[in-house]
């Protein structure tokens, strides 16, 4: 059960023990302390924000931005400048995004009124909508629409209709380090020939990623295979398009960086925070990652290599373009929220706010409004976003998709990892994506 | 007259009162028995009937009585599942039976600190089991990697390789529960009388005979709870091998798989399908611990 259903609960068991506080005190003044630890760093009792119009909002979204000091926190104390009568409280999910999802398909699952906004996934839309979770937000798509990036606003629609605001976007970077590497590689090819000799000569790992059984597996092994040519399905999702000679080209390239070790021992372990912590304390030449490691990988304090890395795009096999998967969240409304109104303009405004939106962007969390990049066009990561956001690929943001992408991680992983045959692995993720199409 | 009164009224107070001492016994205990059934048998039950339904996503779509059955049965994942769950069952409760009776064996010699010694043995089992798992996880990690920098070990991927994740796992399942084995097995050695050993050494029995023919058998009912609450209790892992490794490189449990198909990609009918064949399974091998154990009550008191 998630917290904000725990303290619904709590305050409905106060409201009614407050009313016959006279014959139960000292019951009531347990509840009271009961009910107070639960809000815990809310400061607020659940009476004062309960359901009865205006009322206290709950933006449920997670990550490290979600934590105090987070960016997210900021944006929640913006608005709750604004707009006294309906302030925003952040319930904070896990850090991983799978986690994210379970929590919040748990709540609304039993059509809890417990989160008002929903920080989502960009590939939970299509789920989410179906599953008839969210308030459609058609009446406010020109405003958003307008000041929108198209990836970003597309990654907010489900057959043809606006589900969310979108919020922050996101895309892969090839971090390398500046004081072992002179140019970055354009090549994976080339990449694993700079890696492996620098790794060696300075005795630390070539290459670090997110390479563990879990979505991030399935968005590094994407890029290798939209990099090589690859598509999932064709443009409206009713045609598999999978290629299981580029598949298995990916798969391959991943086993043998295994073998060779381009990839980092334990690389099959590391989520983003793993592989970050490798690559800012000095123990790799290369890392993929997304834009919000540059923050924290140039402080001084926490990190030993600041000042001596630099970003650049994803190689690709053949050398031409780039390519990257296109992350983000978007905030939707429950279609089980009891102040629905005010949920919506929070959703609304934390889209098409300059400030908020700048916020994000020097906070290195890509903004989905179009003038941010223009203003902020001398920061290095809204320089490098500029570049690779137009040609980044959105995972289809089907109702399946999560299927898919489990799929994806149970095939996948053990084929890189030379514990399943990588043909058998690309022939069962083809025959599984035939599959969720025919449903 | 007023004989006849009493006379007449007694077998009426008598027949208010039929209730016979069996019947009362069923009053009083069904408000309980109806909690246990709503408690326990009620999930049980539900499980089981959604079990037979089909659904895509979250909705149902038709009766496909035991299609979810043979569909689990005939799942690979299912195999390599119950695979997991028995090796991880099998050498985490042998490991930490052999540890705990050590302990337990240990803490029931009168030495000085005894009382510190049983309380500190008991820390690794007080501690919730995620955040063991946890501090397992960061232990075995190559980053930062406080077991290899222990052994010396540059950079070996404990949790990434088939077989050392579930030794990771099963080592962290021991150092966590063996004490709580070592707690029932010492207190199963304290009800041994001491008389038996003093005997035993009048007669001149050595340490390992009064080992083999006093500890042992008189310690067997104790061994075989310590035993079945561990069984039960590895079968249903879930915590540990979840946060240690997610499951990959052969380490997801039964408990984990049915949480993939009630939780993560929804399929209400075929997890429920799943949960039922675990439940099944762990209460075929609790029912023949109980068998095991039901007997030897009976001998243990026949033999007092």
């Amino acid at each position: 059960m998630s917290g904000a259903a725990v303290r619904n609960r709590i305050g409905g068991a106060l409201k009614l023990l407050t009313r016959n506080r006279y014959r139960f005190p000292s019951a009531a003044i347990l509840l009271v302390v009961i009910a107070l630890v639960a809000t815990g760093c809310a400061g607020t009792s659940p009476e004062d924000g309960g359901g009865e119009g205006g009322g206290e909002l709950t933006w449920a979204i997670g990550g490290s931005e979600a934590a105090p000091g987070g960016v997210h926190r900021e944006i929640a104390a913006m608005w709750n400048e604004e707009n006294p009568d309906t302030p925003i409280r952040i319930d904070r999910l896990p850090d991983d995004a799978g986690e994210q999802r379970q929590q919040q398909s748990l709540e609304l699952n039993a059509e809890g009124s417990g989160f008002d906004v929903l920080g989502m996934d960009v590939i939970w839309t299509g789920e989410y909508s179906v599953n008839g979770w969210l308030e459609s937000l058609e009446d406010v798509r020109d405003e958003i629409e307008e000041v929108s990036i198209p990836g970003a606003f597309e990654s907010a629609t489900w057959e043809g209709e606006l589900w969310a605001g979108p919020y922050n976007s996101n895309a892969g970077f090839l971090y390398y380090r500046t004081d072992l590497v002179d140019e970055p590689p354009t090549t994976w090819d080339e990449a694993v020939e700079m890696g492996l000799e620098v790794g060696k000569k300075e005795g630390i790992s070539p290459f670090v990623a997110q390479g563990a059984q879990y979505e991030g597996m399935v968005v590094n092994f994407l890029e290798y295979y939209w990099g090589a040519g690859g598509e999932l399905f064709n443009e409206d999702a009713s045609e598999v398009l999978w290629d299981e000679g580029l598949a298995l080209e990916a798969v391959e390239f991943m086993r043998d960086s295994v073998e060779n070790g381009f990839y980092a021992s334990g690389f099959n372990t590391f989520l983003e925070e793993e592989s970050r912590n490798e690559f800012q304390s000095g123990k790799a030449v290369f890392l993929r990652n997304w834009p919000y490691v540059y923050g924290l990988a140039s402080d001084e304090a926490e990190s030993e290599i600041a000042g001596k890395f630099d970003i650049a795009p994803l190689p690709t096999f053949t050398g031409e373009g780039t390519i990257s998967a296109l992350g983000g969240f978007n905030n939707a409304v429950s279609a089980f929220s009891d102040n629905k109104e005010a949920a919506k303009e929070f959703v609304v405004w934390a889209s098409t706010n300059e400030d908020v939106q700048t916020l994000l962007g020097q906070s290195s969390l890509p903004p989905t409004m179009a003038s941010v990049y223009e203003e902020l066009q001398d920061d290095p990561v809204m320089k490098l976003l500029g570049e690779v956001l137009p040609d980044a690929k959105p995972r289809p943001p089907a109702p399946t998709w999560n299927d898919i992408s489990v799929t994806i991680q149970q095939e996948i992983f053990p084929a890189y990892n030379g514990q399943k045959d990588p043909q058998e692995a690309v022939e069962a993720v083809g025959a599984f994506l035939e599959e969720s199409i025919q449903e | 007259m007023s004989a006849t009164t009493v006379a007449g009224r007694a077998p009426a107070v008598k027949k208010q009162r039929g209730l016979s001492d069996t019947g009362l016994a069923r009053l009083f205990l069904s408000p309980s028995v109806l909690v246990m059934a709503l408690v326990a048998a009620f999930p049980i039950i539900y499980a089981f009937v959604l079990s037979l339904y089909l659904y895509q996503g979250r909705l149902r779509e038709g009766f496909g009585g035991l299609e979810n059955y043979t569909e689990a049965l005939t799942e690979p994942r299912f195999w390599d599942a119950v695979k997991a769950t028995f090796i991880f069952t099998i050498t985490s409760v042998s490991g930490e039976f052999a540890i705990g009776l050590g302990f337990a064996l240990i803490m029931r010699q009168a030495f000085h600190g005894r009382g510190i010694t049983r309380a500190s043995i008991l820390v690794p089992w007080v501690i919730p089991t995620v955040i063991a798992a946890q501090l397992w996880y960061f232990m075995f990690s190559v980053t930062p990697g406080f077991v290899n920098h222990i052994l010396g070990l540059d950079r070996f991927n404990w949790l990434g390789e088939p077989g050392w994740a579930m030794f990771s796992i099963v080592f962290a399942d021991v150092w966590k529960t063996a004490p709580f084995v070592a707690l029932l097995l010492l207190a199963g050695l304290q009800t041994i009388p001491d008389e038996l050993y003093e005997s035993a050494r009048v007669d001149g029995a050595t340490t390992w005979q009064r080992f083999r023919f006093i500890t042992m058998p008189l310690l067997k009912p104790a061994i075989l709870v310590a035993l079945l609450f561990r069984t039960v209790d590895a079968l249903r892992v879930f915590d540990l091998p979840q946060v240690m490794t997610g499951g990959a490189n052969n380490t997801e449990s039964l408990s984990m798989l049915v949480q993939r198909f009630v939780v993560v990609t929804l399929d209400p009918g075929f997890g429920s399908a799943l949960s039922t064949l675990t439940f099944i399974l762990v209460l075929m091998i609790g029912v023949l611990f109980v068998r095991a154990l039901g007997r030897d009550f009976v001998v243990g008191t026949g033999g007092e």
